[in-house]
């Protein structure tokens, strides 16, 4: 049988046996596909620093008759992550596209517009620069896969919220207004709520050059991230993380 | 599995908790334990049970050690201001094999990994800064492993370190001795360009 090729992004690796490695990829033909890659963890020679997390590849590896894992044949690097410097922002901030895409994407299903929005974020990624990159992953993810509810109206009472105050709750899955608001419910700035319709409008290199400190729009990605952990049904660890860094 | 008597099942239970061993080898392992002389098992036994009982930490670098100061710390030949840090203990024979390396070390016992829910807080750093704080070191080496995760702690480490009297260094990435060019991979050879010297 002829070894299938893609795009792929590199999600996960975790040791398996002595000396192989289980990698999860993020294809582009097929999407998420698990494999094993023989003897990766001893010998770099066939893999080498391809089976870095977020390393943007060409993967070539076969599916085996009645067998849930692929053989991961080679991966040729198209991108690195390691080509430039990884700061500890942007360590975690990788670790937190790595996470969010294994997490929410079904095996099997190719994806590609969530494809090209990683690509153009990992673009984006740079040094400390990560705020900015990860309020926009995180909007179009949570979009692209379809737990985004309106933000413009109040699901309580459909009220519009455009001008008004907003509010928003873990467990709520939307925005409330001033009178619909639960009990220790957060306040959504007008400003993130513009921002979030101007990520909708406009694509990622129109934000390159804004100054984007932690605090711009902190708020709207703590109502993503509680958006994409409630219909996970789990914390996801590198959100903590993020949470801790100071810059 | 078939049934063995109650003591041999414990053994192989515990056996199969050892990294890369399944139940074959465990069995085998364990049969193997039966058959060797009452000398030899109590060896083994006592052996395993002086790793628990006789190992701790270096407290000076975090090495593992049956004396504190470990043997690095407390040679008075090596160099104690130029220290090496590296992930592992296991890190430090790789080291040592170069036979050019006089100075001492830190062991971090992990690497940043937030996958992981690895942070700095998680590493063992605090005794490094202290050697730094009282004016021991004057060059850290950051031999951590060239991944993004290894890249990142040194990196975390070099911006907590940033003080003008201690040099900090990052062991060099590039084409391993003995290979040739054609085959290097293209992170490996662009890393081998950044890193270049004049000659």
């Amino acid at each position: 049988m002829p070894l299938k090729e893609s795009e792929a992004i590199v999600l996960r690796t975790y040791p398996l046996r002595e000396a192989d490695l289980l990698v999860t990829l993020f294809t582009r033909t097929e999407g998420k596909v698990r494999g094993v890659a023989r003897s990766a963890k001893k010998s770099k020679k066939r893999f080498g620093g391809a089976l870095e997390p977020l390393t943007y590849v060409r993967a070539y590896w076969d599916d085996r008759e009645r067998q849930e894992l692929a053989r991961l044949d080679s991966c040729e690097v198209l991108e690195s992550p390691l080509a430039r410097q990884v700061t500890y922002p942007r360590a975690v901030a990788l670790g937190h596209l790595a996470e969010v895409l294994d997490e929410l994407l079904p095996d099997r299903e190719a994806n590609d517009a969530v494809f090209r929005l990683t690509l153009t974020v990992l673009e984006q990624l740079a040094g400390d620069r990560i705020w900015m990159p990860l309020t926009y992953f995180q909007l179009w993810m949570t979009r692209l896969v379809g737990f985004l509810p309106e933000l413009s109206g109040c699901v309580a009472c459909g009220a519009e919220l455009n001008g008004s105050r907003a509010f928003y709750h873990a467990l709520v899955d939307g925005l409330m207004c001033a009178e619909d608001k639960r009990l220790a419910s957060s306040e959504m700035s007008r400003e993130s709520r513009a921002v979030a319709g101007e990520m909708f409008r406009a694509p990622i290199e129109n934000f390159a050059a804004v100054e984007w400190p932690k605090a711009r729009a902190a708020d709207l990605r703590k109502f993503l991230v509680q958006t994409l952990e409630r219909h996970l049904e789990k914390k996801l660890v590198t959100a903590g993380m993020l949470e801790r860094i100071s810059c | 599995m078939p049934n063995f008597a109650e003591p041999m099942t414990r053994l192989i239970d515990e056996l199969k908790k050892l990294p890369g061993v399944g139940s074959k080898s465990a069995q085998r392992l364990a049969f193997h334990i039966l058959r060797s002389s009452e000398d030899d098992a109590e060896a083994l036994a006592a052996a395993v049970r002086d790793v628990k009982a006789k190992l701790r930490l270096c407290s000076v670098c975090n090495n593992i050690t049956d004396v504190d100061p470990c043997v690095y710390c407390s040679n008075p030949t090596r160099n104690h201001r130029l220290v090496c840090v590296v992930e592992e203990p296991t890190n430090i024979g790789a080291i040592e094999k170069t036979r050019h390396f006089n100075g001492a070390y830190h062991v971090l016992h992990g690497s940043i990994s937030p996958l992981h829910g690895v942070g700095p807080e998680q590493l063992r750093l605090s005794n490094l800064f202290r050697r730094i704080d009282a004016g021991e070191v004057d060059e850290v080496i950051l031999a951590t492993n060239p991944t993004v995760e290894g890249e990142a702690t040194a990196m975390y480490i070099s911006q907590q370190i940033r003080r003008p009297a201690v040099k900090v260094t990052r062991i060099a990435t590039g084409i391993p001795v003995g290979s040739d060019i054609e085959y290097a991979d293209e992170v490996t050879m662009l890393k081998a360009m950044e890193g270049r010297r004049e000659l």
